[in-house]
């Protein structure tokens, strides 16, 4: 028995509600009435099955319709065609703070979000301290939220909606929220939730956290399901083609392209192709290139940065002091990064050709290609440094 | 399903609505809940000083009635005017969170409820009063109060359905209701009794018919006879027919609400 089926699922908005409010005055008149008529599609022949106790994420980029899906399978929204059928309890952690009433106290605040979402008066009752501990907000339960600092609201929005005990939990992009050892504390209640079996429809744009947590991948772009599968393979098509075809890598690629790199593809240990690499395992980047003409002391050159734009480590092969007397016509460059050192999280490479001078930049891609790491340990940060414990009692 | 039964497991949502807004309308305040009582007081003295200077000693209403009109009158706006935003000013709680819809108006409406309650309390002592200075005993039948107060809050709840709904879709529904409302006003009588309707049609028995369908004329009418000695309330087959369309109309309007609450989230 499947918890959520979805059958040729879609949703279409009409172009008059997009465009501003509605009048009564303005129906009368005929433009407003044509207006109306135009659709557009926000999702369209979406089908999909999440068995019980499964974990689904949905990706894609912005405006790609991963919210309606949510809407939809939460019941706010009415589909235009197809039908989405659900089996248990739905809670959803879309928006935080939702129905938070600014004049009333947190106290207050917490029931009122309790009822909200479905939780039972009594169950919030006897559970409230632990509420208050998790968003750890003791002292200050008595102000009223308008005096809250939007971290504080949407620590206390989380801690009451991760009370609720639904079959089917929806979470749209809610878990980036407070700092890190909070997001930590929410990731070990979204885990929690899998090992009580909940069914768990996952909306993010962390896809480091949606390749740890799910156990199949939605691919949402322009409406249309484009892929579904297992994760690494539906992020890797993500990040391969999507991010960087739509724009939303800031990606720049400059050069005389006298020496042209054609292509560009990284492998895990296997040697499999892909854009999700392990923690301390190898990482090995191969650069298709090809010279027009014989060039003389070439220098390749790499970086990496994180998602958020920190460089993280830059290096060529001139730094490194490896001699190429000259390249012509086509080749593999070959680099491996044994062990990769960088902790889970979303990274882009950048790759540059350039002559030995500086003067001349023959091929740079900024940040073209993306990657995501995985780690396997719970140790955080964004290195993992190799670190090694003596205890030497008594002395 | 039917829409009553859906709402048990949203009880204490609904609790919780209604506390909500209760806490925040006393909170905000120092003077609180006087304003709820004050508000419709001075309504009430602006009328009477004004039909004193317009009309003279002898008006063709009694200070009490007035009271009874304008206390039962605010119920009324009350709820129409905060069911306006019951939608428009919750958008993120109707797009992210699944409830059944008809949960914001009747919170709306029962907080009306709560307040003209509480003004119950000060007014019927208070009409009591003005009989006893005249010599009179406040009726019996007072203790039937809470029957048109039932009837009154179902009528609310259909108008609040309605505009609630409207306004949605149409947000200038407000200027249209805003119209309504102050039309309405001078066809029920709040600020004159029924009689005044009786002798005016005089000769034109279909006008007093038409204007008992008014269910405003009824409810205020049944205030102020349960409440003054000798007042009474019309008991005619079109009276009837005056209670009783707004109870069959209640059918339509929770059909048509719901029909109209499915694409709420697509347009707010």
């Amino acid at each position: 028995m499947n918890a959520i089926e979805a059958q040729n699922l879609g949703k279409a908005y009409r172009r008059q509600n997009l465009g501003g409010t509605p009048t009564l005055l303005g129906s009368f008149s005929r433009a407003e009435r044509r207006r109306a008529e135009e659709q557009f599609w926000a999702l369209r022949g979406v089908t999909f099955k999440a068995g019980r106790g499964v974990t689904i994420g949905v990706i894609g980029p912005n405006g790609s319709g991963k919210s309606s899906m949510l809407g939809l399978v939460a019941g706010t929204i009415t589909p235009t065609e197809g039908t989405v059928r659900t089996e248990g309890r739905i809670s959803s952690l879309l928006e935080l703070g939702a129905g938070f009433h600014h004049d009333l106290s947190g106290r207050d605040n917490v029931y009122m979000n309790a009822a909200i979402l479905g939780i039972p008066r009594e169950d919030v009752r006897r559970r409230y301290d632990a509420i208050v501990d998790f968003a750890g907000l003791r002292e200050f339960m008595d102000m009223p939220v308008k005096h809250y600092s939007s971290g504080m609201y949407v620590r206390l929005a989380f801690s009451v909606a991760i009370e609720m005990n639904p079959d089917i939990l929806l979470i749209d992009e809610v878990l980036a929220v407070g700092d890190v050892a909070f997001q930590m504390k929410c990731l070990d209640r979204v885990r929690d939730f899998q090992k009580r079996g909940k069914t768990i429809l996952l909306v993010s744009h962390a896809l480091e956290t949606v390749e740890q947590f799910c156990d199949e991948v939605l691919l949402i772009h322009d409406g249309r399901l484009i892929q579904q599968g297992n994760p690494a393979d539906v992020i890797f098509a993500y990040l391969k083609s999507y991010m960087v075809r739509i724009g939303m890598l800031n990606v720049e690629e400059h050069g005389t392209r006298e020496v042209e790199i054609r292509q560009v593809c990284l492998r895990d240990a296997t040697g499999r192709e892909t854009n999700t690499l392990v923690t301390g395992q190898p990482m090995t980047i191969e650069i298709r290139y090809h010279a027009q003409r014989r060039i003389e002391k070439p220098v390749f050159g790499f970086n990496i940065k994180t998602g958020n734009g920190f460089y993280v480590f830059g290096s060529n092969t001139q730094i490194q002091k490896i001699p190429i007397e000259a390249i012509d016509g086509s080749g593999i460059m070959h680099l491996v990064i044994d062990p990769l050192s960088l902790m889970a999280g979303r990274f882009f490479l950048s790759l540059s050709i350039h002559s030995w001078d500086h003067t001349v930049q023959y091929h740079r891609q900024e940040d073209l290609h993306p990657f995501i790491v995985k780690t396997g340990t719970d140790a955080m940060g964004v290195f993992h440094l190799n670190s090694a414990w003596r205890l030497e009692p008594g002395s | 399903m039917n829409p009553v039964h859906a709402l048990i497991p949203y009880r204490d949502l609904l609790a919780n609505l209604v506390g909500r807004d209760l806490k925040s309308r006393y909170k905000g305040s120092v003077m609180g809940f006087s304003w709820t009582i004050l508000n419709p007081l001075f309504m009430a003295a602006i009328y009477i000083v004004f039909l004193r200077v317009l009309a003279g000693r002898n008006t063709v209403i009694a200070m009490e009635d007035i009271i009874i009109g304008v206390f039962a009158w605010q119920f009324t706006t009350q709820s129409v005017n905060a069911s306006l935003h019951a939608f428009t000013g919750n958008p993120n709680l109707v797009k992210k969170v699944f409830f059944p819809r008809i949960i914001l108006p009747t919170s709306v409406v029962l907080s009306a409820l709560v307040n003209f309650l509480l003004t119950l309390l000060v007014q019927v002592p208070l009409v009591a009063a003005f009989l006893w200075y005249k010599g009179t005993l406040v009726s019996g039948w007072t203790l039937a109060i809470p029957a048109i107060v039932l009837y009154q809050t179902i009528f609310n709840l259909e108008l609040a359905l309605v505009v609630s709904a409207a306004n949605v879709y149409y947000r200038d529904t407000a200027y249209l209701v805003g119209l309504v409302m102050s039309a309405w006003f001078f066809m029920s009588p709040v600020m004159y009794p029924l009689e005044l309707v009786t002798s005016m049609s005089h000769g034109m028995p279909w006008l007093k018919d038409l204007y008992l369908l008014n269910p405003m004329a009824l409810i205020i009418t049944a205030y102020r006879a349960l409440q003054v000695p000798g007042e009474s309330l019309p008991m005619t087959p079109v009276a009837l027919v005056g209670w009783l369309w707004p109870l069959l109309a209640g059918v339509v309007v929770l059909r048509v609400f719901n029909r109209a609450q499915r694409y709420f989230a697509d347009v707010l």
